[in-house]
């Protein structure tokens, strides 16, 4: 067994194609996203910061508080172009033909209906299809200030005082007693997330090399000789799943370490406030729980991709195969990132979701210990039934000879 | 000595198979199963070289994979130096050599480093294995090579490869299926070399072959197939009497006839 397995390494080693997804794709694949959340993050910020949109309105002077409001708020500037609007319809058309960013329709008897204590509708142009559908929230906003202020004054010559209204307007108030501190916060909200990007560079780890060890071996024209060789089926497919084993654990450890440098990264140099508020309290031992987790994973994995590269006749044919595994991996994972999915004694049972659930629990720091020895328990089951299998597998001529 | 009696060996219709077939019905099929070998005996004794002959699809690479331990048979025994090799499967892997055309060997791996990991993989000792690679490169003339990766190789130097994999363990028996097919003439010259090396040696070697030619350089016995079932094991003398000529290719197709009129 030994043998083949130093065999197998060594092929593995000297394969750039292999050595590229089970290596650099694990150690890039952190820097890289953390890259590209604090570049959107800022870029999104500095854009919603620096951008200016173009307006028009039409019957301003009715609301005129309001109008000066929007005139002087720095994300708008008043159109000053030769065209005049009078209705909807032509600020529609100047939005669509971009001659503005966004039209404010008042009606005439704006003022008149305010005074009378009726409700006035005012339209907002814009086109929602674009990245800038925050321009109906802000105006949004400035005409609540606006109407609130209306309300405010109109209910004070009522005889209503300011406390009063808010009793009136608001008979119940509900107030929000968090338990969940930041961690469990935010925890909840991207510690889907990690299983989603980890589980899959672990199946990675394995599918690859899997398709060489197995298929490759028939389309070369070794297996054959490998076969009558007078080591044992069983030596043979625990030689090969032990190289797929080590090969899986290999990316599962340095996505692991790449994960904890790049969070520390992350957090001393960039000031990438969810990444900090999410991963600050993460320790070395739920970092390293997290592998040890994802470990019986690593052989459910091996044991899989190995029978299945070694149904199939060629390197092709095997990676057709691989494309369905790596689905069937991500479904679990999603039904660990549906709501009121939680990990529970039931839950731990259900391979790869148990691990993607808990995953999320150590990140939001609420993590059951006993739970996890069930995963682990029952994740090595599991994957010791398919190394079963695998080895009975490697026994059935109609498979080797197909 | 190998000792082969009453092979038979079947394997299950594909799903496809079964719906493609044709109103040409071959004997060998049933409704669930193709009849690969049905009732194969030989025997190929110590310095001796046994052809194994038949046309495409006769049984010849399913019959060889029964000797080489890679298929079990259904039904029959195999017996080298006495041991039954269909019991004993691993005890037949030590005593046994295979090389087929279609053999390949390890890209990534050097010359050197496929011959020994076969060699450790029959259980030899570091050094033997050292001294063993050392006195087959000698003999086929491949220190010039042995550190280049297989996958640089040329089909010559490929074969000789081969060739040093199969017999690194001091195997009793070789067995040896379409050796030379798809290969130019140095190569197969090289082959033919390394079958006469072995007789001298006193090792039987099996080969099955479509060129009647190297059955006439080579052998010493023959074995015919027709359709899974042994139609002549005879001396090569024999096989040529048969034909009543020195052209191999008559005797050849008179048992071919001769088995179908049967």
């Amino acid at each position: 067994m030994f043998e083949v397995f130093k065999k197998e390494l060594r092929e593995l080693l000297r394969d750039r194609k292999t050595l590229i997804f089970v290596v650099a794709l694990p150690v890039a694949v952190f820097p890289l996203l953390f890259a590209i959340m604090a570049f959107i993050s800022s870029q999104a910020a500095l854009e919603a910061e620096q951008e200016v949109h173009t307006y028009a309105i039409i019957n301003g002077n009715y609301a005129q508080e309001f109008t000066d409001k929007v005139f002087y708020h720095k994300s708008f500037a008043l159109y000053k172009g030769d065209e005049t609007f009078n209705t909807v319809e032509e600020l529609t058309k100047a939005v669509k033909a971009g001659t503005i960013d966004m039209g404010i329709y008042l009606p005439s008897d704006a003022k008149q209906t305010l005074d009378d204590a009726k409700q006035s509708e005012w339209q907002v142009v814009y086109n929602d299809a674009k990245a800038i559908n925050f321009l109906f929230d802000r105006v949004k906003e400035l005409a609540k200030e606006y109407g609130d202020k209306l309300r405010t004054t109109k209910l004070l010559s009522f005889g209503v005082s300011e406390q009063q209204q808010a009793a009136i307007i608001e008979p119940i108030k509900v107030v929000k007693v968090d338990t969940a501190d930041k961690r469990e916060n935010l925890g909840e909200k991207i510690g889907g997330f990690i299983p989603y990007l980890l589980i899959p560079l672990v199946l990675m780890g394995a599918t690859y090399p899997a398709i060489d060890l197995g298929a490759g071996e028939k389309e070369r024209g070794t297996l054959e000789t490998l076969l009558l060789t007078p080591i044992t089926r069983t030596q043979l497919v625990l030689g090969k799943f032990v190289t797929l084993l080590a090969s899986s654990i290999a990316t599962t450890t340095i996505t692991v370490l790449s994960m904890g440098v790049w969070i520390s990264v992350a957090i001393a140099f960039v000031d990438l406030a969810v990444v900090k508020n999410a991963f600050s309290s993460l320790t070395v031992l739920d970092l390293g729980l997290i592998f040890v987790l994802l470990l019986p994973i690593a052989a459910i994995f091996s044991s899989l991709a190995l029978a299945i590269s070694i149904y199939a006749r060629t390197f092709k044919e095997a990676q057709n195969y691989m494309a369905p595994l790596s689905m069937g991996v991500i479904f679990p994972i999603m039904v660990a990132l549906m709501p009121n999915v939680e990990l529970t004694s039931k839950t731990a049972f259900i391979p790869v979701t148990n691990v993607a659930l808990a995953i999320k629990e150590i990140i939001k720091g609420t993590v059951d210990y006993t739970l996890v020895g069930l995963i682990f328990l029952a994740t090595v089951i599991v994957a010791g039934a398919l190394l079963a299998f695998c080895v009975k597998w490697f026994n059935k001529e109609d498979v080797l000879f197909r | 000595m190998i000792e082969v009696a009453g092979l038979k060996k079947k394997f299950k219709l594909t799903k496809d198979h079964k719906k493609n077939k044709t109103d040409n019905i071959d004997p060998r099929e049933d409704k669930e199963f193709f009849h690969s070998v049905r009732d194969v005996s030989f025997q190929c004794n110590k310095g001796e070289v046994l052809g194994l002959l038949g046309p495409n699809g006769a049984g010849k690479t399913t019959t060889l994979r029964m000797i080489s331990t890679a298929l079990k048979p259904d039904e029959g025994s195999i017996t080298i130096s006495g041991h039954d090799i269909v019991k004993k499967p691993l005890v037949g892997r030590k005593s046994i050599g295979f090389l087929s055309g279609s053999t390949g060997l390890y890209g990534r791996l050097t010359v050197k480093e496929n011959v020994e990991y076969f060699a450790r993989l029959h259980g030899m000792s570091k050094k033997a294995v050292a001294a063993r690679c050392d006195e087959l490169f000698t003999l086929l003339d491949m220190h010039n090579f042995i550190d280049k990766r297989a996958e640089n190789l040329s089909t010559g130097m490929k074969q000789k490869a081969n060739i040093a994999r199969a017999v690194v363990h001091h195997p009793d028996v070789v067995i040896l299926d379409e050796p030379t097919t798809g290969l130019d003439i140095m190569t197969t010259q090289t082959v033919i070399n390394f079958i006469r090396g072995l007789k001298e040696q006193g090792t039987p070697v099996i080969f099955s072959t479509h060129h009647l030619d190297e059955v006439a350089l080579l052998c010493d016995r023959v074995a015919v197939i027709n359709q899974g079932i042994s139609c002549f094991d005879g001396t090569l003398d024999e096989f040529k009497q048969t034909g009543q000529s020195e052209e191999l290719n008559q005797a050849f197709m008179n048992i071919l006839t001769e088995s179908r009129n049967v």
